[in-house]
């Protein structure tokens, strides 16, 4: 089942060579229906607790892999929807087979259990979305894909040296002759060996791979390709970069926490991602009072609430990591939802600066309410899912003795959220101009459901939701 | 074993420490190939003398990667390039002078990292060496002017990295290997397309033309 659901990709990718015009947009339609039906069966198995491996343990879905990819074929499926359209401008020949096979990389970093591979599969997003991001061609597109490209290979590689120092405090373990175990990269062999680790090497490693992944997760003060890059890419990749690809970086520093924890204590790890976190959300909220452009305000949007997720597994504690994780999942969704509602605004006003858009409930009332109560759910109001989840990362800062980075957290997010409800203001509200709708009704049935279910993740949680997310959480804390 | 590691890693670093002062274009590449050819024998070398025949493998590899596929597209993007990749009058003795004080740096940081396998590691005395190659790569990708010189910064990093895991490691697994040489070569090539399309937009790589974006 993994390798059919890493297959289907791989393969769609493969077959864009071969097929062109209409039969192009079919081979996208079908693959990502497969992609989304095959990963909603792979999710389901594994937060029941089923543990899946395929080609000899080194793709291998846990709870939390299942949990990673259930949020990434949603978010991947909502994108994909409105993909053709932004293809039929450029050159579809292009853009199919890189969404693709970045949807690819995207899965096979969250269903593999060699962290080497995990690494080789990172890197592997990055490749394969800087010509989606550089996809209109424009100077700004260049710059930023070249800012993509160069500060994520960067960073990427920081991460590689944190990973060779794993395998070399895997290796020294015991004095003598240098032999490593057996699969020695692979996430559940290190995790068995934690404790025999020496604590130094483990965390002179942890700081980078935090630096590293941390770049692409878009933790300040390595978030500066962000902003760029997200406001650039066509509305479907950033949706998709927003939503899931700075998540898997997350994902990444968070399997390996808890080997760091085992041998040095959990103080170390939770200094650090409780300092980036808050720096996040103190750059996010600065930016957010005075953006030029909707764009970026939902890309600095995103380090918000990539620190909020920083800050809950810094917390950690049953509660703390949960929260992330149910915050990962309600911030993919909402995000994706309103970039592409981004993409249908910037189609009808012809402007991405935000003094060039008006009066959007009057003028694009569908998407003008889509949009506002996208941002609402962005803001962490209830009734929507971010609400709860940030309950949740505040209830765990409290819990553990947190108080004074809570609370300060707290402030921050205030003022995060007065500048986006101010931009918003101005957006949606004040006299309209005369512009035409784009894109039809059609495309905004699964954007509805998305919202939907934010609200429902925000009201009363599904029957199961609660026991995949326990599950989820119990991989990293035990 | 050690003394052959050390000498290697230490002429490494050297070749390093001159491509930092090296004006010119054609000179630094030259020097990407000297220290791409000296790290491939030194994985040859902790190959052959530890029984590691898998790395002999990867050093073929790496040596075709580093010193034959990326140095031409290297200089087919150098091509029309200004000639110094520093402005004229700029000395690179302050470039020099920091690269030092990396070394300095390098050994503070994992001298105590590379004691812990005093017994174990022959190769352990290079992993300082090896740590200070990168950092430099470091700095001169991030105080490179133009792509061609972040570019070059970043491969040197990549190389000193290769070089970390091959004296702390013996080399990772044969699959991580495999697919950093593959995307080590697909950065550079993606790194070309961009630079061309730069050259046609600004008619320079310098990147301080590239601000459009900015907050």
């Amino acid at each position: 089942m993994i390798v059919l659901l890493l297959g289907i990709p791989l393969l769609a990718a493969g077959l864009f060579a071969l097929a062109r015009g209409r039969a192009a947009t079919i081979v996208h339609a079908v693959a990502s229906l497969g992609t989304l039906a095959v990963g909603l069966v792979v999710t389901t198995g594994a937060v029941r607790g089923l543990d899946a491996s395929a080609l000899g343990g080194v793709l291998r879905v846990d709870a939390l892999s299942g949990w990673m990819i259930g949020v990434i074929v949603v978010v991947a499926a909502l994108a994909a929807v409105e993909a053709p359209g932004y293809a039929r401008e450029g050159s579809p020949r292009i853009f199919y087979p890189l969404f693709h096979l970045m949807l690819f990389t995207l899965l096979l970093a969250v269903s593999t259990d060699d962290v080497g591979l995990m690494w080789v599969a990172v890197e592997g997003t990055t490749l394969a979305s800087v010509f989606l991001v550089n996809f209109e061609r424009t100077r700004a597109s260049l710059e930023a894909a070249y800012k993509y490209l160069l500060i994520c290979s960067v960073g990427i590689a920081i991460a590689f040296v944190g990973t060779v120092l794993i395998y070399y405090a895997e290796a020294v373990r015991q004095q003598g002759v240098v032999e490593h175990a057996s699969q020695g990269l692979r996430w559940t062999t290190l995790l068995a060996l934690g404790p025999m680790l020496s604590p130094r090497v483990l965390q002179l490693a942890f700081v980078f791979l935090v630096v590293g992944y941390g770049t692409k997760a878009g933790l300040a003060p390595m978030h500066t390709w962000l902003p760029d890059a997200h406001s650039e890419a066509p509305a479907p990749v950033s949706a998709l970069m927003s939503g899931v690809l700075l998540s898997v970086g997350v994902y990444a520093i968070l399997r390996f926490k808890p080997i760091v924890d085992a041998s040095a204590g959990p103080v170390f790890t939770r200094r650090i991602l409780i300092g980036l976190g808050l720096l996040s959300l103190a750059v996010a909220a600065a930016f957010l009072w005075n953006p030029g452009n909707y764009k970026r305000m939902l890309a600095y949007s995103s380090v918000e609430h990539i620190g909020l997720v920083g800050l809950g597994l810094g917390f950690g504690g049953t509660l703390g990591v949960s929260g992330a994780l149910l915050h990962i999942a309600n911030h993919g969704v909402a995000k994706a939802v309103v970039f592409l509602l981004a993409g249908h605004i910037r189609a009808a006003y012809g402007t991405v600066e935000l003094s060039g858009v008006r009066g959007l409930l009057r003028a694009l009332p569908l998407t003008g309410r889509g949009f506002f109560l996208g941002v609402l759910a962005l803001m962490g109001l209830p009734p929507f899912g971010l609400f709860t989840s940030e309950v949740m990362i505040f209830a765990a800062g409290f819990r553990e003795d947190q108080a004074w980075a809570a609370a300060a957290a707290l402030l921050l997010l205030v003022v995060a959220f007065g500048g986006l409800l101010r931009a918003a203001h101005a957006m949606l509200f004040g006299p309209s101009p005369g512009v035409a709708p784009s894109g039809r009704w059609l495309t905004a049935v699964p954007l509805a459901v998305a919202l939907a279910a934010l609200v429902l993740t925000g009201l009363a949680w599904p029957p199961g939701l609660a026991a995949a997310l326990e599950l989820a959480t119990r991989v990293i804390v035990r | 074993m050690t003394t052959i590691t050390n000498l290697l890693a230490f002429f490494a670093l050297a070749a390093t420490v001159l491509l930092v002062w090296r004006q010119s274009w054609r000179g630094r590449v030259r020097l990407f190939m000297v220290q791409s050819v000296i790290l491939g024998a030194l994985a040859a070398a902790v190959g052959a003398l530890a029984g590691r025949p898998a790395l002999l493998v990867v050093a073929a590899v790496f040596l075709t990667v580093k010193t034959w596929l990326i140095p031409r597209v290297l200089r087919r993007m150098a091509a029309g390039a200004p000639l110094r990749p520093v402005r004229p009058g700029r000395s690179a003795g302050i470039p020099v002078l920091v690269a030092g004080a990396l070394v300095v740096v390098a050994y503070v940081i994992m001298l105590p990292i590379s004691a812990l396998s005093v017994a174990a590691l022959p190769t352990h005395g290079a992993i300082p060496l090896a740590f200070a190659m990168a950092l430099i790569g470091l700095f001169v990708c991030v105080t490179g002017r133009d792509a061609l010189g972040q570019v070059t910064g970043f491969l040197v990093f990549e190389n000193a990295i290769f070089a970390l895991g091959v004296v702390a490691t013996y080399g990772m697994p044969g699959l991580v290997e495999a697919g950093v040489f593959l995307e080590v070569l697909v950065i550079v090539l993606l790194m070309e397309g961009v630079v061309v399309q730069m050259r046609r937009e600004h008619d320079s790589l310098d990147v301080d033309r590239l601000q459009e974006l900015r907050g």
